[in-house]
């Protein structure tokens, strides 16, 4: 991954691509490759669906090898959801084949002047952006049975549906799985609407006649990619509960913690919640034909997805996750994974963030536009609403925020103006340290289970004392800052947090590809570096202090069944980012 | 609670059918025992689940709803609900786990230390999720557990050919039956208020 390809889709005579060198970005990926270069180049006061913003795409550090788990692709941008800096990652194929194709990068810039479509085509010999207005508001899988008929079954395709074209606030970009399906999306803070605003509708990558990128030190990768391997395979979670039932295996056990966000966040304990579990999933599936058990690229050892038939044994969708079943499941007051299965291949045919969604049908549900439970409501304002672009469709495609004001409902769960995932911050206080500071917005991914323990990010905490919430966050923060710097895939956590063999296995990887020693406290600094860069570009574009708050209902609604509110103080939280 | 049933059923199954259990297992099996014991007195001494499967394997548990970091320290109450599962993902998966790291994140739902509570006999109802169907489930219902009529006949119409065919006898109330019986005159042989006593022998 010596080189980047930057395309301006808004020079004169019609677009234009240039290459350069990697450089710094050479031996970095993910979050780290694209956060730094938006931060570096794109004005933070810049309108996010106009020509100054940039589309920056990302394989990981290992993506195009050998190594297990690296078929992350990161794309970054400034969002059109939150004003701030956003990167959002997805598993599929496109990662894996970017990189063979060696770039670091691809950098989308400008806007073009005419209202044309265009396609971008990567082999490796040649990029070629061509318009094709035959493209226009076709959803995801109609639009890559198409493009697959002209470039082939070998290509992995990246693409957005007609919410992206629309520039709807929650679009997505979806990458194709193994089995060519774009069910694979970057789907949080409206990186489709970007891609929809630069008007390129799909990028296809053919890497025929290219190799695997090669270790410096073969010997010494292949060896630590075992041990890696075997240390995922040995864990409980990432060997076992993860294959067996995919994400959703959390539902019962969130539902059991009383932290399982019920009916737009009123309670934490969906008396529904077993029909929709992970467990019965899987059962389910099995029945129906389908696989409880399937990976998102090749090369993933966990195999967390899955493939869910309808009745007749049809594919209707890929697995819903666990995020997706909560957000068209509990929040929406929805108890049938029929009605959730349908609802996640809409989001996916459309283009739209699940989660995003998925609480944007809640929020409204709570301003009276359909009752609670009404999983046909749910289907019809997704399909007829959200996917033809009418007004309706597209307040609720521009998330949660943008319904909640137009439905005029006071509690609206998102923080710097994305929603709040399926884990109630008055459960599991600390995470909501994390929805509430991230540069993100409300990410549950953003302060991941990461090694804390065995990096000593920080220091040691007390687990014991209130205001360890706060340190916890950070170092969670930082650490999974750097493993999105990676490109790695964020299940790999739980071998490494409890198997420091594991994560030397994974820094070992990293050291025989290119030839340097990684540490511990390395991986430590590049999280804080890209941290303080996304941190600072969120401040220029406008944010404070006051944006890095829960909402207010958080801390005066008590949450049954435990009844407790969000105790962490702000003052608190003003702390996170204080690590000097 | 109610410690004793108006009717037993005996049922003998191809140990594959323990996954029509499933629903049930995720819901919550009512099992009458000693209460006023630890978490570990119940698994362990009571329900003979061995000391070192519960401590490497059931990491995650609730006791009414309130994650266990001590399993010597929290008490079982006549009418209590204990949660039990293995190792979860993601932040939150690891924050419920027992005395880990993250335990801090959930501290406002964390199950304290408790006085020991009266000994007797009652029931608890024991919540089984992932792995720990398959590999307790049957265990639970080789003990006994309680469930109402209504309960049963969902079990029993839920699972349909398959568990009829996968039966190889019952018995009600002391006197075999033929599975065909059973499994056809389900609403007059069971009144959906009564409360049951369901034991399973596993075959295979």
């Amino acid at each position: 991954m010596d080189k980047i390809l930057r395309i301006n889709m808004g020079a004169s005579g019609g677009p234009s691509q240039s290459i350069e060198k990697a450089g710094e970005f050479t031996a970095l990926g993910g979050r780290a490759t694209t956060s730094m270069i938006v931060a570096k180049e794109v004005p933070p006061d810049c309108h996010p669906l106009g020509a100054e913003n940039k589309l920056v795409i990302a394989p990981g550090m290992l993506s195009g090898t050998t190594g297990a788990m690296s078929g992350r692709i990161s794309v970054g941008c400034k969002s059109p959801l939150t004003g701030g800096i956003k990167e959002s990652n997805a598993g599929g194929q496109p990662a894996q084949v970017m990189a063979r194709l060696g770039y670091a990068a691809i950098i989308i810039e400008g806007k073009p002047a005419t209202d044309d479509l265009y396609k971008i085509h990567i082999d490796k010999d040649k990029v070629t952006i061509s318009v094709d207005n035959s493209l226009k508001l076709m959803d995801n899988y109609p639009l890559i049975e198409k493009l697959r008929k002209e470039h082939g079954d070998n290509a992995a395709y990246m693409s957005i549906g007609s919410a992206g074209e629309r520039k709807m606030a929650a679009a997505s970009i979806a990458c194709t799985d193994p089995e060519l399906r774009p069910s694979r999306h970057c789907g949080r803070g409206g990186v489709g609407a970007v891609m929809g605003a630069k008007q390129v509708k799909a990028i296809i990558f053919d890497d025929k006649g290219c190799q695997q990128r090669p270790p410096k030190d073969p010997d010494g990768f292949k060896a630590a990619n075992r041990a890696y391997v075997e240390g995922i395979r040995k864990h409980a979670v990432s060997g076992e509960g993860l294959p067996a039932y995919g994400t959703n295996i959390l539902t019962n056990v969130l539902n059991e913690a009383g932290g399982y966000p019920t009916r737009n966040f009123k309670t934490g304990f969906f008396e529904g919640g077993t029909n929709i579990s992970g467990e019965t999933q899987a059962e389910l599936e099995v029945k129906r034909g389908g696989l409880a058990t399937h990976g998102c690229h090749r090369g993933c050892v966990i195999q967390c997805s899955g493939v869910y038939n309808d009745k007749d044994g049809k594919f209707l969708t890929k697995q819903p996750e666990y995020e997706t079943v909560w957000s068209h499941g509990g929040h929406c007051g929805i108890d049938d994974l029929d009605t959730i299965a349908m609802l996640d291949y809409l989001d996916d045919n459309i283009g739209v963030d699940t989660i995003e969604m998925g609480v944007a049908i809640g929020v409204a549900m709570d301003g009276g536009v359909i009752e609670f439970g009404d999983g046909e409501g749910a289907i019809r304002l997704v399909r007829d609403e959200v996917g033809k672009g009418t007004p309706l469709g597209r307040i609720l495609g521009n998330g949660a925020a943008m319904t909640g004001k137009a439905f005029a409902v006071e509690r609206v769960p998102v923080v710097k103006g994305q929603a709040i995932p399926a884990y109630d911050p008055r459960t599991v206080q600390g995470i909501g340290v994390t929805y509430a500071t991230s540069t993100m917005g409300a990410d549950h991914t953003a302060g991941y289970a990461v090694a804390t323990n065995i990096l000593k990010v920080g220091g040691d905490v007390d687990p014991l004392k209130p205001e360890g919430q706060v340190e916890l966050s950070r170092n969670l923060q930082i650490a999974t800052t750097a493993i999105d710097s990676t490109g790695m895939c964020l299940f790999i956590a739980f071998p490494i947090l409890d198997q420091p063999e594991t994560f030397d296995a994974l820094l070992g990887m990293l050291g025989a590809f290119y030839g340097t020693k990684m540490t511990g406290d390395d991986v430590i600094a590049l999280g804080k570096k890209v941290l303080n860069m996304e941190r600072e570009f969120n401040k220029k574009a406008g944010f404070g202090a006051e944006d890095d708050r829960l909402p207010r209902f958080f801390k005066t609604e008590p949450l049954p069944p435990h009844n407790i509110t969000f105790a962490v103080k702000d003052e608190e939280l003003d702390e996170l980012y204080n690590w000097g | 609670m109610q410690t004793s049933a108006n009717l037993q059923l005996q049922l003998t199954l191809n140990s594959v059918l323990i996954s029509e259990f499933y629903p049930l297992l995720q819901r919550g099996v009512w099992l009458p025992v000693t209460t006023g014991c630890s978490v570990m007195n119940l698994l362990n001494s009571q329900l003979g689940i061995a000391e070192v499967y519960v401590q490497d394997r059931i990491t995650t548990l609730f006791l009414d709803g309130k994650a266990i970091d001590e399993l010597t320290s929290a008490y079982i109450e006549d009418g209590s609900t204990l949660a039990l599962s293995t190792a979860m993902p993601g932040l939150v998966g690891s924050t419920m786990r027992r005395g880990g790291h993250l335990a801090a994140m959930r501290g406002e739902i964390t199950c304290h230390p408790s006085q020991a509570v009266a000994t007797g006999a009652g029931t608890v109802k024991i919540k089984l999720f992932n792995m720990l169907m398959k590999e307790i489930g049957p265990l639970l219902l080789e003990r006994g557990i309680f469930l109402s009529g209504a309960e049963l006949i969902t079990l029993l119409t839920a699972g349909g050919a398959s568990l009829r065919n996968g039966c190889d006898s019952v018995i009600l109330d002391g006197f075999p039956l033929p599975c065909a019986e059973l499994f056809e005159q389900l609403p007059t042989r069971v009144n959906p208020q009564q409360m049951m006593l369901l034991k399973v022998i596993w075959q295979g």
